[in-house]
């Protein structure tokens, strides 16, 4: 071989060589010699949860950036998210950490935003919302899982999983084992009811089969109905009335409501209770024509007298009674 | 204490073969055509055995990763698995190995066989240096061609592996996928990783078996000797080395 040749090899080899990292690097980079620097939006959340630097950012799954690093902020973290200048993130859009596999593999998902609302400006912080991470979502299954097994537990003892405990159905066993025969009576009467009912027999068995029997028990039942609307309306005017009282009206309701008709009332039983508690003291005309008996001796001998007199007239005759009395009048 | 104190002279020489290494290399024009005869033969020549190598390190790789995910369930990480471990460490490292083995016990076997028949002390007597025609055009030539080997391993490597993912029955992903995944989680620094250690790799490689070779002392028996201690030395700077390079890129 001459050297022209081998020459010519190790020039097309060294060639091959620096094409095929020329092509891997355009397959795994994009071919980007000068990564385009874009503008970045700061990011903040609770937890980062398994975010890192060099993660992707994605806007409605396309890949519009990545996590340029991670900081503490204060009491949150935050991400500082690199966008590629080609891409407009809305100032309402939401930025949430999403799980792209159970490996803990994540990215930042950014969504859409509204149309109109304006672009957020380089170093701007973008809204956020967090999610439960895998750890979280798996302890609430672990409560979950708690509450079913004491559910299960529960139905356990209520089937009776315990020879010593017997549980509901157990017990139900038990009692249909026990009352067997009475159970047996029990429906063996409920049968012969319900043939006499379909035989038309006893009042019941009328009642479904007789259509006279059953037309009074409908025009029985409209007349409570009819009661039952009349008692109604009555209520409804016992209900005025007693409002018309509330309000004041009438006289029942000034008695009750006016205060002036109560003061009145009270004075009137007050004066009614010292006149009874005179009378019977004795005191006043009444009470000594009720209490003493003095002036009923008096009352009776004055009546015999009248009496006696009244007989002296009979005798003397009219012009003899005529001048008693005027001679009494004069 | 002896193999301490050689230990350190195996260092020291090697530090100062490097630097007058660099002293020559503005002479490089002057040796292009001995630049060219040492990139065909560190690059042209390896590059069968290591696309070979590659392409059933990727495979194996495919498969053992599948065999793992059997019962695991997201194959198609197996791109990734396959993608990342060869541009990180396995090609880089294979093609050192191979380095080693093929070029490496070469230069040794060449400069310490002139050194014993004298060819080195006869350069000297000449006036010309050594280091500027056997050993600068030599290291220029691997720091030129490692990242070439390099890549073809990478891109040969997983191929293999989509190769196998495809038509294995118990994987059986298509490339599609395979790909997909590894285009996701990777990025060409990766890659880049890769092709820096494989650069160190073959650089401490061809100085530490340049500096084997031209000290080696004594007759055809010795010849025999440095290539085997040339090629041991190299595999195990390899691999101390592979540590502290990941540590020092991640």
């Amino acid at each position: 071989m001459n050297n022209a040749q081998q020459t010519a090899r190790v020039g097309l080899f060294f060639l091959l060589g620096i094409a095929l990292i020329w092509v891997t690097f355009e397959t795994l980079s994009g071919g980007k010699v000068f990564q385009d620097k874009g503008y970045q939006l700061i990011a903040g959340f609770e937890s980062l949860k398994e975010l890192k630097e060099g993660d992707e950012v994605r806007m409605a799954g396309v890949k519009i950036g990545e996590v340029l690093h991670t900081r503490l902020a204060g009491r949150h973290a935050e991400a500082v998210l690199r966008i590629g200048s080609q891409f407009r993130v809305k100032n309402d859009a939401t930025a949430t950490i999403v799980m792209a596999g159970l490996i803990g593999t994540n990215y930042i998902g950014i969504d859409l935003g509204s149309r109109d609302a304006p672009d957020l400006v380089a170093g701007a912080e973008i809204r956020t919302k967090n999610t439960p991470d895998i750890n979280s979502v798996m302890s609430e299954i672990g409560q979950l899982s708690q509450k079913l097994e004491g559910a299960l537990g529960n139905l356990g003892t209520a089937l009776g999983d315990d020879p010593n405990k017997p549980g509901i159905i157990q017990k139900i066993d038990t009692l249909l084992t026990e009352n067997r025969e009475k159970i047996g009576g029990t429906l063996a009467n409920i049968q012969q009811i319900t043939d006499k009912v379909n035989k038309g027999e006893g009042t019941l068995g009328r009642l479904v089969s007789d259509p006279k029997l059953h037309d009074e028990l409908v025009s029985t039942i409209e007349e409570i109905k009819r009661s039952a609307t009349e008692a109604k309306t009555m209520i409804a005017s016992a209900q005025a009335i007693v409002d018309q009282v509330k309000t004041g009206q009438g006289p029942v309701g000034t008695l009750i409501y006016d205060q002036k008709a109560g003061d009145d009332l009270k004075t009137t039983i007050a004066n009614l209770r010292s006149v009874s508690d005179k009378i019977a003291r004795g005191e006043g005309t009444l009470g000594k024509l009720l209490n003493d008996d003095t002036m009923l001796r008096d009352t009776q001998a004055i009546i015999k007298k009248v009496d006696r007199t009244l007989d002296g007239l009979d005798d003397t005759g009219p012009i003899s009674a005529v001048g008693a009395v005027a001679n009494g009048l004069f | 204490m002896k193999p301490f104190v050689r230990v350190l002279e195996g260092v020291g020489s090697t530090v100062q073969l490097m630097v007058r290494a660099a002293y020559f290399l503005p002479t490089l024009p002057r040796q292009f055509g001995r630049f060219i005869d040492q990139c065909y033969l560190i690059g042209y020549t390896t590059l069968p055995i290591v696309a070979i190598l590659s392409f059933f390190i990727g495979s194996v790789l495919a498969l053992q990763a599948g065999y793992a995910a059997q019962n695991l369930g997201p194959k198609q990480f197996i791109g990734l698995l396959v993608g990342l471990s060869m541009a990180r460490e396995l090609a880089p490292v294979m093609v050192a190995v191979l380095l080693a083995g093929r070029v490496g016990s070469a230069i040794a076997a060449e400069l310490a066989s002139m050194k014993v028949y004298q060819e080195i002390d006869a350069l000297e007597t000449m006036n010309i240096p050594p280091v500027r025609m056997l050993v600068m055009p030599r290291l220029v030539a691997v720091v030129v061609m490692m990242p070439v080997l390099t890549i073809i391993a990478d891109l040969v490597g997983w191929f293999g592996g989509a190769i196998v993912a495809k038509y294995t029955d118990f994987i059986a992903i298509e490339p599609a996928s395979y790909f997909a995944t590894m285009r996701q989680y990777m990025d060409f620094g990766d890659v880049m990783n890769g092709l820096v250690k494989a650069e160190a790799f073959g650089f401490v490689v061809v100085l530490v078996c340049c500096n084997i070779g031209l000290n080696t002392r004594g007759g055809p028996r010795e010849i025999g000797a440095a290539v085997t201690r040339a090629v041991v030395t190299s595999l195990i700077i390899i691999l101390v080395l592979d540590y502290f390079v990941t540590k020092a890129l991640s």
